[in-house]
């Protein structure tokens, strides 16, 4: 550890940091002068354009995993860890065929508004909640994990000042401005974080070109060795990639987003524009991740691999120019953890407000301080592991309890409520059971069913769900059938 | 309805839960119109979710077909490993760059068609 934090020269991250938090602050206080409405506060009032909503959900989508977690897996595990980035832009072509549409036109501004509103029943809507807030804790988590790591590195602070610094930020710009502002502020960081990688990367290899030096050593990039307890199965890649597939439409973040769209039709050309956004991106971390296993192996054995991107640059690049580009990315990283995070705390702080305080600004407020320090104590209490794998995780657990609600909610009239409320309890116990079975157990080759379990706990809580919805099909809501009109019905032009 | 001329945006206290106030927006009155009042129209909304639905399952299907592949096609043939360009195996080239088109050429083509059946759904209504 200590090696690390000579690499880098203090002065560089601590610049970077201020300006991130400096310019989201800034912009955050903008966006406040413009929010006028509840609405606006809420949901943006539902008049950002395309590009702008698009840029927004990249950017509060590219999280700690993205930035940091692709490349360090590519370090370790090679040509498996590019399954990460496929599956977290597949996601969003699920999400583009299954909910954008419906789910901009049912009016919810939350999961558990619309599992209500479709089910009108108020135990759907209680469980719904828990879920959500469950899953936003697990993975503000991990994007707090990242934040100890990337301070820890930059400026040899200890590693809680990374966390705290995210959490302070992240409450004061989303208790000033809402929704409205953090839309401004997430489509800045989606740009910011693209530059963020895109500059360096491309003066590395303008170095190594001219210099002569090795980009993919002949083809022993790709090749080397690194990692000691690979255990890439064929059942594993699956059960992964079903994860990210169908847990990304069930992120609680993610959904918010949708609703600042006009209408259903916008809410589709925005996925098509986040597609090609994210396909941009994902190009990056994996050039670095690529560099890395050439000219800085030695993080692999040592632990660091995450820190691989924030790195890179500094070995590669000396002087004033390696310093300006490790400030450059560390600033890139430290905008993923405030993107990521508060996009989660705005929409933990709906759900959790409209739960438990009345749903009024004051209640927004303090749901949000509440949505922010639960997580910040798991952070502080817990140790980080490779930052890709745990948000695959959540994934998993989101994929076997959200989606099958929304994606039964939406196209299927016969689901009920105890259907519902069963699936989302059968998915959350199996697919939490085998996570949290596996993490005792350790890893192991046999284990690799319950270390990945989406491939069968999904299709359990589907099982479920639609099962016990058949033996109750006299609770199914006399509303189902106009309800699901209105989501599959285009608006009036 | 009528008498209240539009004001520009007006101050609203906020309640829990916010769902009920949406759920009689006025933005819908042909879907409304449709499944509650005409036998037809609900023909025609059940036809459009139907249309919209298989849509969706077969891009669906297919992307997974191609991606799902790509794992078997490396275990299977784990020889591929050798085929390089430029010194970039094949396999990283696919998973690496080829997968995005993929994902985007996917993603064009269902909402052309989507917005295709919409479009359809709305002259069977204006016809009607």
């Amino acid at each position: 550890m200590t090696e690390a934090v000579v690499e880098l020269n203090p002065a560089v991250g601590y610049t970077a940091l201020v300006l991130v938090a400096l310019s989201t602050v800034l912009i955050g206080i903008y966006g406040l002068r413009v929010s006028r409405t509840t609405d606006d506060f809420y949901v943006a009032s539902r008049t950002v354009p395309p590009w702008w909503n698009a840029s927004a959900i990249g950017g509060e989508y590219l999280s700690a995993a993205s930035f940091l977690g692709i490349a360090g897996l590519i370090l370790i595990s090679g040509v498996d860890a590019l399954w990460f980035p496929i599956g977290y832009t597949a996601g969003y072509l699920m999400l583009l065929l299954f909910v954008a549409a419906p789910l901009r036109r049912s009016g919810a501004y939350t999961v558990p508004d619309f599992a209500q509103s479709r089910l009108d029943s108020l135990l759907v809507r209680r469980v719904t909640s828990v879920l959500v807030i469950v899953v936003g804790w697990l993975y503000i988590v991990p994007q707090l994990h990242g934040a100890a790591l990337t301070v820890l590195i930059t400026t040899g602070l200890p590693s809680w000042a990374g966390p705290v610094a995210v959490v302070v930020v992240v409450y004061l710009s989303v208790v000033t401005g809402g929704m409205r502002s953090i839309t401004f502020v997430q489509a800045f960081q989606y740009w910011l974080k693209l530059t963020a990688l895109a500059v360096p990367v491309v003066l590395i290899l303008l170095r190594l070109g001219l210099d002569g030096g090795p980009v993919t050593d002949g083809g022993a990039a790709f090749t080397a060795e690194l990692d000691t307890t690979a255990d890439a199965s064929l059942y594993g890649t699956i059960s992964l990639v079903i994860a990210l597939l169908f847990g990304t439409l069930g992120l609680p973040h993610v959904l918010v987003r949708f609703y600042t769209n006009p209408d259903g039709d916008s809410a589709r050309r925005t996925t098509l524009i986040v597609l090609g956004l994210l396909s941009v991106f994902y190009l990056f971390p994996t050039v670095y991740g690529i560099l890395g296993r050439i000219h800085t192996p030695d993080l692999a054995s040592g632990g660091m691999a995450d820190a691989t991107v924030l790195l890179l640059p500094g070995r590669i690049l000396d002087g004033a120019t390696g310093d300006i580009l490790s400030a450059l990315v560390t600033a890139g990283a430290f905008a993923a953890f405030l993107s990521t995070t508060s996009g989660l705390v705005v929409s933990l702080a709906g759900v959790v407000s409209q739960e438990f305080f009345q749903g009024s600004v004051l209640g927004f407020r303090r749901a949000a301080l509440l949505s922010a320090l639960v997580p910040l104590g798991v952070a502080l209490l817990t140790d980080s592991s490779a930052l890709a794998g745990s948000v695959g995780s959540v994934f998993a657990f989101t994929a076997s309890t959200i989606c099958p609600l929304l994606l039964l909610g939406i196209w299927w009239r016969g689901l009920t409520d105890a259907g519902a409320v069963a699936g989302m309890l059968a998915g959350a116990v199996l697919c939490g059971g085998a996570i949290a079975a596996s993490a005792v157990l350790g890893p192991g080759a046999g284990w690799v069913w319950l270390a990945q379990p989406a491939l069968w706990t999904v299709p359990a809580a589907f099982a479920t769900m639609v099962l016990v919805s058949r033996a109750t099909a006299r609770r199914r809501p006399a509303s189902a059938s106009r309800v699901l009109a209105r989501l599959h019905t285009p608006e009036q032009r | 309805m009528s008498g209240e001329p539009p004001q520009g945006p007006r101050r609203v206290r906020v309640t829990a839960p916010r769902t009920a106030a949406r759920a009689t927006g006025a933005s819908f009155p042909v879907a409304r119109e449709m499944a509650e009042q005409s036998e037809v129209g609900q023909l025609f909304v059940a036809s459009l979710i139907r249309s919209q639905l298989r849509l969706a399952l077969v891009v669906a299907a297919g992307f997974l077909v191609i991606l799902i592949g790509i794992p078997v096609l490396l275990a299977v043939f784990p020889d591929i490993d050798r085929v390089t360009i430029a010194t970039i195996p094949l396999p990283w080239l696919l998973l690496g760059l080829g997968v995005y088109p993929l994902v985007i050429g996917s993603a064009v083509l269902f909402v052309r068609s989507a917005t295709r059946n919409e479009r359809r759904f709305q002259d069977l209504v204006d016809d009607d």
